[in-house]
């Protein structure tokens, strides 16, 4: 029953619109692009992934004019993550499985080339945990970067959209996928690994950009040949310093050798600071999911790392989430930006976790800046302590803590996190961070019946609700709203204002130099607010429900936004699915968010579209 | 062999259904399966679900019809739940093997109740094991020597971890992203490689592997159920929410078979110990 997805490459004549790349290395070329804002040409808009534009054509106080330009249809049906790229004029875009890459022609709306790559089907959704989506594409050296679901990473021609490698990043047999979009760094591509269901030991892996053969390749687990950690060099903060990790950190945390099935995938966003030459990103949850099965505070998962870009030997390294209980992967992006903390200039790196915590860290050195919660219904644990860097649980709202035999209530976040995978945005200007943002907590019951692969144990059934209690004090308020989009002062740790929305936001924010921040909901708007006050500026609905990332960027002299709509995801999977039967309050399929999303098939349907926004002429 | 006399039977029905009258989709006992996971079930249908599902299907002069996927995460939702591509009904009716009050689907009454084995293999210095608890007694540099499996999320690496020999365990995912190998397989490969020494598994598949080698080559002890820790559970047949006629239909024919269900079962090495007359799902919804 194979049902292999043909290849399929459109001849083109309009091909010979794109520039060829002429700087030396890609790492320049790239850069020379980002800082143009005619581009989109990363995930992140640029390195230091701010997802800032220096763009001002729409304002805050035209921005209520702004009206669809055109539209374009991807012909899937999934859950549509990522944005699209702009690089000299030519428009790309992506979709989850099949993960057919489009090139658009931004003059004639017609597509220059498509690319779908050969998976097996049968082999590869099997599994994928949660829905099929991909997060997007990269460019560089004059080459688009397609991470397949399937582990292929493959380089595309930009001007073509053949082929020029691919390379086999991971082993499905062992339940290795992959849904994150690469970052190009010098002459390399840097990718991870999803499949933390099936107990992958995560890794951040570095390919010759021109060749495809791998350069390096770092666990977050396992003895330090593997995770490229140096015992007296790489350091993580402790006893209120920066300490030299030392030897087999990596393995010293995890009884026997858990950590060969020690999880810490990399599903999510790299930043590369050029002149430290350094990349960011966070690793997942351990594994086994059962925390009493793995004593321990189970290092690396759950921490954010530095790396050395040409050699993959890890600076620094911090674990957010000790020994996780409750699902906080720590995937979510690493902000690269220049701030004055405690009246000192920092070159700081900004994070928000699953966890509910956003830290600020002193990126060169990995010091513990500020770390405090971006919304106050968090109560897992109370604060973290900044001395040790650890979070200072709260046994209440501790499932081992409790034992397994009682179920633990109201614990916030949920598993979704208090905020996921969605790409914050931060601007210079008013020096503040977006966040997309959920607002919900879960309850563990346990003494479940769960089932694997033939084999039933007792496992727990998560479900989640609103904590309707408010973001900014944690004072009790019957709200019922899922989502949040929130200002925060990583400086400081206050947050400035904050948004109710019914359901999470699980769309990046784009924060623009006309004073605006675009972002997109469940239910399928794009709106734009005032960045200073959050005050709601204009919005518009979308044909499907929005997970992916706003983008902007600019066309023979006019300012463009961009954002795919499609709903899915983990908070989408109830429809993207087909699970929403509607028959069972319990419903715990798409681990535990299929009851709470419910209503949320009232609002929007199935669907890939690119919708592209501009000022009327 | 009996297999083959209802394999023919049932083609001899589909045939003259045929023949008669173009056969409605009620007509077939429709379900969906692993096309790789012995002892469960197999393509080639070996598998002992296969055998209930035939003896069902014949019971009740339909064409049996598979709907094959690999049992891994969303397994429920692409298949059992899933609408067919042409919009009129679904993949199928039935899935042959879920626990008993699994709360992804409706459950008929279970149809056999097993228990976690300690599987050992005999002639590598274990043979004096009698019980588990023997285990977690050995002097230190026994205890070293053990190479014991230990499931993601199992019940047998919790007891490991109780008897504080978690350091011993050598880990396997309970789950396998390989459509072309199951973890019962995988398990029966290094036990005989000597990558390990003993398992504690789940009943089917333990009787997987003895029946994979010649008899008396394992030494298996069931593993006790204590109050922290549960290794027995019962075994259902899962249909979707709400399909209440079926769900009778298959309860009234394990009532009818479950003799024969034993039967089958036996035959494929499985510990099983009597069905507990309060499992199931309660019924308070």
């Amino acid at each position: 029953m194979k049902k292999p997805v043909k290849n399929w490459l459109l001849a083109s004549t309009v091909a010979t619109l794109l520039a060829a790349p002429t700087v030396s290395t890609a790492n320049d070329d790239l850069e020379k692009l980002t800082q143009n804002p005619a581009n989109w040409a990363s995930w992140g808009g640029d390195y230091a992934g701010t997802r800032y534009s220096k763009l001002s054509q729409i304002n805050a106080q035209n921005v209520k004019n702004l009206q669809p330009a055109w539209s374009f249809s991807t012909g899937v049906l999934r859950g549509h993550e990522g944005g699209p790229l702009v690089v000299n004029g030519v428009l790309y875009i992506h979709t989850p499985f099949p993960n057919t890459v489009y090139a658009i022609d931004q003059k004639t709306k017609a597509v220059i080339w498509e690319f779908t790559p050969t998976m097996d089907a049968d082999v590869t959704i099997p599994v994928m945990c949660c829905d099929t989506v991909n997060r997007g594409l990269a460019y560089g050296d004059g080459k688009i970067f397609l991470q397949q679901s399937d582990t292929v990473l493959t380089a595309l021609d930009a001007k073509t959209g053949k082929r020029v490698w691919s390379v086999q990043n991971g082993d499905p047999k062992l339940g290795m996928t992959n849904t994150n979009a690469p970052l190009v760094v010098k002459d390399k591509v840097i990718t991870g690994i999803s499949g933390g269901e099936f107990g992958v030991r995560g890794f951040l892996a570095a390919y010759n950009i021109r060749t495809g053969q791998l350069e390096w390749k770092g666990y977050s687990m396992g003895p330090d040949k593997d995770t490229l950690l140096k015992p007296g060099k790489s350091t993580t903060w402790e006893n209120g310093k920066v300490t030299p990790v030392g030897a087999d950190s990596g393995t010293s945390t995890w009884k026997g050798d858990q950590w060969k099935i020690g999880g810490g995938t990399t599903w999510g966003w790299y930043s590369y600071d050029p002149k430290l030459n350094l990349v960011y990103y966070g690793s997942g949850n351990p594994s086994t999911w059962n925390p009493v099965q793995r004593p321990g505070d189970n290092k690396w998962s759950m921490s954010l790392w530095a790396r050395d870009a040409d050699t993959g030997e890890v600076k620094w390294v911090y674990q957010v989430t000790p020994h996780d209980e409750w699902d906080y992967d720590s995937i979510n992006e690493s902000v690269l930006v220049d701030q004055e903390v405690n009246g000192k200039m920092r070159k700081t790196m900004v994070h928000f976790d699953r966890n509910g915590f956003g830290y600020t860290l002193d990126r060169e050195s990995g010091e513990l800046l500020v770390a405090e919660k971006f919304d106050k219904a968090v109560n897992w644990a109370s604060h973290v302590d900044m001395k040790s860097g650890r979070p200072i649980v709260v046994p209440e709202f501790s499932p081992e803590f409790h034992g397994e035999d009682v179920t633990t209530v109201g614990i916030c976040p949920a598993a979704l996190g208090a905020k996921n995978q969605q790409p914050v945005s931060y601007s210079p200007e008013t020096g503040l961070f977006y966040i997309s943002g959920n607002h919900i907590c879960m309850n563990y019951e346990p003494f479940e019946v769960s089932y694997t692969a033939g084999q039933p144990y007792v496992g727990s059934t998560v479900s989640m609700m609103p904590p309707g209690v408010d973001v900014l004090t944690g004072k009790k308020d019957d709200s019922t709203n899922l989502g949040q989009f929130t200002a925060f002062d990583a400086k400081t740790g206050k947050i400035a204002w904050s948004n109710k929305e019914q359901f999470s936001v699980w769309s990046g924010s784009v924060a623009t130099a006309g004073g605006v921040v675009f972002y997109g909901t469940l239910e399928g708007y794009l709106k734009a607010v005032d960045a200073k006050t959050g005050k709601e500026l204009y919005k518009f609905k979308t044909p499907s429900g929005i997970i992916g990332n706003v983008n902007t960027w600019e066309y023979e002299g006019k300012q463009y936004v961009g954002v795919l709509s499609g709903i899915g995801g983990w908070a989408g999977i109830g429809i993207a699915a087909g699970l929403d039967d509607g028959t069972s309050a319990t419903n715990s399929e798409g681990l535990g968010a299929v009851g709470a999303y419910r209503s949320l098939s009232s609002y929007t349907k199935l669907g890939g579209t690119l919708t592209v926004f501009a000022l009327p002429n | 062999m009996k297999m083959f006399s209802t394999a023919s039977r049932l083609l001899m029905t589909a045939t003259l259904a045929l023949a008669t009258i173009s056969v409605n989709a009620q007509d077939k006992f429709r379900v969906c399966a692993d096309p790789l996971n012995p002892p469960y079930s197999t393509k080639e249908q070996t598998g002992y679900e296969n055998k209930i599902a035939a003896l069902f299907a014949e019971q009740l002069g339909q064409e049996l019809e598979y709907t094959w996927l690999p049992e891994r995460i969303g397994f429920i939702r692409n298949t059992l739940k899933a609408e067919n591509d042409n919009g009129e009904g679904f993949k199928c009716d039935v899935v042959m093997g879920v626990p008993a009050g699994y709360d992804l689907t409706d459950t008929s009454k279970p149809y056999f109740h097993s228990t976690y084995v300690l599987l050992i293999a005999k002639g590598r210095g274990w043979d004096d094991i009698k019980d588990s608890a023997q285990l977690a007694n050995l002097p230190l540099e026994r205890q070293e020597k053990l190479k014991i499996a230990m499931f993601d999320r199992g019940p047998g690496t919790e007891w490991l971890q109780k008897s504080g020999l978690l350091e011993q365990g050598i880990p396997y995912q309970s789950m396998t992203g390989d459509s072309e190998h199951n973890t019962a397989m995988q398990i029966e490969k290094d036990l005989r490689a000597q990558k390990i020494d003993m398992v504690i598994l789940w009943g089917p598949m333990a009787g997987y592997v003895q029946s994979q080698a010649p008899k008396g080559s394992y030494i298996a002890i069931p593993m006790q159920s204590s109050p922290g820790l549960k290794f027995d559970f019962s075994i259902a047949m899962g249909l979707r929410q709400g399909d209440n006629k079926r769900k009778q239909q298959l309860n009234e024919l394990i009532d009818k078979n479950l003799d024969k269900i034993q039967a089958i079962i036996a035959s494929y090495d499985i510990a099983v110990l009597p069905i507990p007359a309060d499992t199931g799902k309660k019924d308070d919804d």
